[in-house]
């Protein structure tokens, strides 16, 4: 047995690789301020947040889909579909004199339903025809992308009653919209799940060593099912606020989101081998991923560079992670 | 006397290769049976058979002297038989006591509980004392079994089927990889399942080791049992002519 010497203090702090993270974010925070003062008000904290709120959703979806060694591409366009079809059903029934929390209700259940369709056609595609998270996500991916355009003609939907922005844009303690808050609760019972339950120490067995998982009696298929059923529901959340926020809904919208989500998860240290990950390191992952995006806006950069510039915080997230790997295992 | 854990006249087929053909396979409490054969012999198909992985095409199985049959490797569990498989046995990024406890955690005792929430320390606990109860030097229960050295992670691999198994092991190559040392932990371990009334099947190509610690041993060749007989009745050279076939005359 090997002797267990107690770990010097700074060790345990850069191991906490989510502690690392909040620094660096705090370090972003700081010069995106510097550069431009706007950047540190209430006000565009509020902003960032509520950019945050999607990205956050889709990357606890594909944490846990991580965790279990898989990948969920479609996390994008099921945010897109849900928003366009919630957008249409609300619209219907605004016109229809439905009293618009009905309305809404009634949306909401559909974004959902939109979630958990998707989300059971990967489980399905993954576990029952054994195709890889990869393909399967990226046929579905493909799919919800095009089923927006056929439902909406390739335009925005509007027409929501005034409830909808109201619900989505007022503000509490100066920068909580309602949307923001159920996220917050949203991130602590996903931590809650992941880190203290049953379902998170499958999720993460099933990531780590699948056979191992099904030696000890786990229904793996099933468990797969769950979690990609989580991911397409958390996709889907994510479409609705943003469909609240914005008051309309686009095919457009979600596009891309599933690179936002995935750096965000890599950059929080969830390791693409799965088995390991913490969500707090994703919470702050999808901080940081949201600051750049907002920060390189308000520092003048041209919207189009986002995506590159999220490609390249990937690779970076990815390469580093690799290199902890090769000095951290023996 | 009606044997532990027993298959009789199993056939399984995978397409047009014949893998098993009437094989008869028993094992008694408090026996370590092993399992030879060459690669292609069909060892590790009977292992499935036997674990409840794959059914057979034909032939019984009989656990304590009832017909039994197997729909997945969980009813095989349920049932009290614990399989370790060759080099699968572990989620190498949970810990210890997660390994042991995998697929039977313990929940917590209040509301939480009803809801899946672990009860880590009641399992950290009791991982301890289960490694320990079989002869296992136990490392840190809270550590992830990636930091642990290739024969601690196996003797984790084989306390666990140990200590849940309350009929028969089977134990899939366990001393493979392993030092002369640690294999010599391994077979210390199988022999307390033994003395503690268990039913052991020991699947292995590393012939002393086979020699050293089973009762009984039983060769497969080409999908058929060639000899069934006493260990003590085998000599390194005649057990490996079983296996190979040659100079049977």
């Amino acid at each position: 047995m090997e002797a267990q010497a107690r770990p010097h203090w700074l060790k345990t702090v850069m191991v906490r690789q989510d502690v690392i993270l909040l620094l660096l974010f705090c370090i972003m925070i700081a010069a995106f301020s510097a550069a431009n003062p706007r950047f540190f008000s209430i006000r565009a904290m509020a902003n960032v947040l509520q950019d945050f709120s999607p990205v956050v959703l889709m990357a606890i979806g594909q944490t846990f889909v991580i965790a279990s060694r898989g990948i969920d591409l479609s996390v994008g366009s099921v945010l897109g579909l849900a928003g366009v079809s919630m957008a249409l059903v609300i619209r219907a029934a605004n016109e229809g004199g439905v009293d618009p929390w009905l309305a809404i209700t009634l949306g909401m259940a559909v974004a959902i339903g939109v979630g958990v369709v998707v989300g059971f056609i990967n489980g399905l595609l993954i576990t029952y025809c054994r195709l890889v998270p990869f393909v399967a996500t990226l046929a579905t991916m493909g799919a919800a992308a095009g089923m927006s355009l056929v439902l909406t003609g390739g335009t925005q939907i509007a027409g929501a009653p005034k409830e909808v922005i109201l619900l989505g844009n007022a503000t509490y303690l100066g920068a909580l919209t309602v949307p923001v808050i159920a996220v917050f609760v949203i991130i602590i019972l996903s931590w809650a799940f992941l880190s203290r339950a049953r379902f998170g120490r499958w999720t993460y067995a099933i990531g780590s060593n699948p056979f191992a998982a099904r030696g000890a009696g786990i229904s793996v298929d099933r468990h797969l099912i769950k979690i990609y059923l989580i991911s397409g529901i958390l996709a889907a959340l994510a479409g609705a606020f943003v469909y609240f926020r914005l008051g309309s809904g686009s095919p457009l919208s979600g596009r891309g989101g599933e690179l936002n989500a995935i750096a965000a998860t890599v950059i929080g240290g969830v390791s693409l081998q799965g088995g390991t990950g913490k969500l707090s390191g994703v919470v702050v992952g999808a901080l940081i991923t949201t600051a750049v995006l907002s920060g390189l806006i308000l520092i003048g950069v041209q919207p189009n560079w986002q995506q590159i510039v999220v490609a390249a915080l990937i690779a970076l997230a990815v390469g580093v992670q690799g290199l902890g790997a090769r000095g951290g295992r023996r | 006397m009606t044997a532990l854990y027993e298959v009789r006249g199993v056939g399984k087929r995978y397409g047009g290769v014949v893998a098993l053909d009437h094989v008869d396979f028993a094992l008694n409490a408090g026996e370590v049976v092993g399992l030879v054969g060459d690669n292609g012999a069909g060892k590790s198909t009977l292992v499935k058979v036997l674990s409840g992985a794959h059914e057979p095409d034909s032939g019984e199985i009989y656990l304590d002297g009832e017909r039994r049959s197997w729909k997945s490797p969980h009813d095989a569990l349920e049932a009290g038989i614990e399989t370790l498989y060759q080099d699968s046995g572990i989620a190498p990024d949970l810990t210890v006591a997660a390994n042991v406890f995998l697929g039977r955690e313990i929940l917590r005792k209040d509301l939480l509980g009803r809801f899946g929430f672990l009860d880590e320390a009641a399992m950290r606990k009791q991982a301890h004392a289960e490694l320990e109860r079989v002869g296992i030097a136990v490392p840190a229960t809270s550590r992830p079994v990636s930091r642990l050295s290739g024969g601690q992670r196996q003797a984790v691999a084989i306390g666990r089927a140990v200590a849940w198994a309350n009929k028969v092991i089977i134990l899939d190559e366990p001393t493979n990889h392993l030092g002369a040392r640690q294999a010599g932990e391994v077979l210390e371990v199988i022999r307390q399942a033994k003395a503690k009334g268990f039913g052991v099947i020991f699947i292995s190509h590393t012939l002393p080791h086979v020699l050293d610690v089973t009762d009984r041993i039983t060769v497969l060749r080409l999908g058929r049992v060639v000899a069934d007989a006493p260990s003590s009745s085998f000599t390194p050279d005649s057990l490996l002519k079983a296996i190979t076939g040659l100079s049977q005359a």
